[in-house]
């Protein structure tokens, strides 16, 4: 692949080792895809941010990054950690745990990442704007800033995105190329959507059917809501690997989608109706047992207005003892969640805020056991379909106020 | 087409076969084949100290991949499979190698780091040849596959 001078040096080492091996990834991914060329980024959101997901091996590879004292040339945020920085005593998570993220989020911090630990930067300040060239990691916020956004990013794994982190650079292919942002799928919703689990249960079905391919969807309401649309996109990159969406009047390149399926044929028509939709709701409740251990609401991340919604459904009512109510968030959010009251009324009635982390990125595998938890009710399409496999927890899939509904009896009906 | 192939191949008796693909990670590796038409997630569907798949509804699950060939569409879902995929490398619990019918970015660099000879795109598709049990040995630098039928 071509490279420019600067680029040449980076990768023969003048510019130090980190660079080097950073420019080396980024070349064999290049090569892998076939690349023309590399082309600057400076939005890097970074998955691989919690130990539990960057393992022995990829946490000493950020430590021996940062040891070099290279600093990141493109603004970079960082995906959800393995513990509450504030609470993770409370919460009972594993000292072990909590000394290797301190560790490992101190050298992205040394290297210049900011410490959002959070799923959702959108929401906090990283927010790239239509035709954006950016390399970002998480799934969920992937599909979300090429959907919603219109910037356009590949899906990166820990070392491509920490890599374009310290070279500013990512090679140009895949969804960088108008080419490859083509709808292949249409997908035809004829079912009512109103909740954000509605939402959720729909990218879980058309994300099975997708296999990674770009569906442009019809029948999604206009007025859907950044939570809903966040909940869509996160349930099809995780049953699907679906990357970029396009909903007819909806997202930004939506016409352009249109025009290309009436051009150029979709290779499948789906058609997803109530029947469909019920059969998701179905598929995504796994668990067998009516007792609830755990209810989890924010995978991804809650916005300030999901956090409203549980304060009002769990005003003056009292969480049941034999349940554990999760509410995660970033830290802003949690913030203005305090400051309107909301912390306050959830924190009463016995929830439990979860800030910088989850049930998937964080070591809940090893609390489930320890504490012999098996069930958890959620709102999340993604958390109920990587709760079986990362928590060992076995999903029930439903509405906010049945969840809630859920922490107060101890049951799911 | 592919089927009709295979099956001629058996008739004739020929226990071997080569097909050439697009290189992805260079080395060459070989091991018994275990096969699934499931796309993997390397992070919450995969267990990186036992290399065993967790995913339900995955054919592959509370199987083990490690030291094998393992033969699948590509990688689907969360990000940090790539840092997995190294970390069961280091663990020695990766497979020795991979096929795909299309290396998807998250799995490419996760080889790439873990040093994981792959090829993708064969002449062939890779999940209607290779059968689990079948003897595979994948040649990153030559960018081919070599299948001896069990």
């Amino acid at each position: 692949m071509y490279l420019t001078r600067e680029e040449e040096d980076m990768l023969h080492g003048k510019m130090g080792p980190a660079v080097q091996k950073s420019m080396e990834i980024l070349v064999a991914l290049g090569e892998i895809y076939n690349a023309e060329r590399m082309i600057p980024v400076n939005s890097v959101h970074m998955p691989g941010s919690s130990v539990v997901v960057a393992g022995d091996a990829g946490t000493e590879f950020v430590e021996e990054m940062a040891g070099t004292n290279v600093t990141f040339k493109a603004r970079t945020t960082l995906n959800p950690a393995a513990i509450d920085f504030e609470r993770w005593k409370e919460l009972r998570i594993p000292d072990e745990y909590a000394k290797r993220q301190k560790k490992l989020s101190l050298a992205y911090k040394s290297m210049g990442a900011i410490l959002s630990h959070t799923c959702t930067p959108y929401l906090t300040g990283n927010l790239p704007r239509i035709g954006e060239h950016v390399s970002w990691g998480e799934s969920s916020a992937i599909c979300f800033v090429n959907s919603i956004q219109g910037a356009r990013t590949n899906r990166e794994g820990g070392p491509s995105a920490l890599a374009s982190a310290i070279t500013g650079r990512t090679p140009l292919y895949g969804l960088h190329l108008d080419e490859n942002r083509k709808p292949r799928l249409l997908v035809k919703v004829s079912a009512r959507l109103s909740s954000i689990t509605d939402y959720g249960a729909l990218g879980y079905y058309a994300g099975r059917v997708c296999k990674g391919e770009n569906p442009y969807l019809t029948g999604i309401p206009t007025d859907a809501s950044i939570d809903q649309l966040k909940m869509l996109g996160a349930a099809l990159a995780s049953s699907g690997s679906v990357a970029l969406y396009h909903a007819k009047d909806v997202t930004p390149e939506a016409r352009w989608a249109e025009e290309v399926t009436a051009k150029e044929g979709p290779k499948q028509t789906v058609e997803l109706g109530e029947a469909e939709l019920k059969k998701a709701y179905e598929d995504l409740s796994k668990a067998q047992s009516d007792e609830i251990d755990v209810v989890c609401i924010g995978c991804p991340h809650n916005s300030i207005y999901e956090i409203r919604d549980v304060a009002r459904n769990l005003k003056s009512r009292k969480v049941n003892t034999n349940v554990r109510l999760w509410i995660c968030t970033s830290c802003s959010v949690k913030s203005e969640s305090d400051r309107m009251g909301y912390t306050k009324v959830i924190e009463q009635a016995g929830g439990i805020f979860m800030c910088d982390t989850c049930p998937v990125l964080s070591p809940v595998k090893e609390i489930a056991k320890r504490d012999g938890l098996k069930t958890i009710g959620t709102n999340s399409a993604k958390l109920a379909h990587y709760a079986p496999g990362q928590c060992n927890l076995y999903p029930h899939y439903g509405m906010l106020e049945k969840c809630i509904s859920a922490t107060i009896s101890g049951r799911w009906n | 087409m592919h089927i009709s192939d295979d099956l001629r191949e058996v008739e004739l008796g020929l226990s071997e076969l080569v097909l050439r693909g697009h290189k992805v990670v260079k080395g060459k590796a070989e091991g018994e084949a275990i096969v699934t038409r499931d796309s993997i997630s390397f992070m919450g569907g995969v267990d990186p100290k036992t290399g065993t798949i967790t995913e339900s509804r995955s054919e592959l699950e509370g199987e083990k991949i490690s030291g094998k060939i393992l033969v699948f569409p590509g990688g689907k879902g969360s990000t940090g499979g790539s840092y997995m995929l190294y970390d069961m490398s280091k663990r020695g619990t990766a497979p020795n190698g991979i096929v795909n019918i299309r290396t998807d970015s998250i799995v490419a660099i996760g080889a790439v780091m873990g040093s994981i000879p792959t090829v993708d795109q064969l002449e062939r598709n890779p999940l209607e040849v290779i059968r689990t049990g079948d003897y595979v040995v994948v040649d990153g630098d030559s960018a081919t596959v070599r299948i001896r039928k069990s």
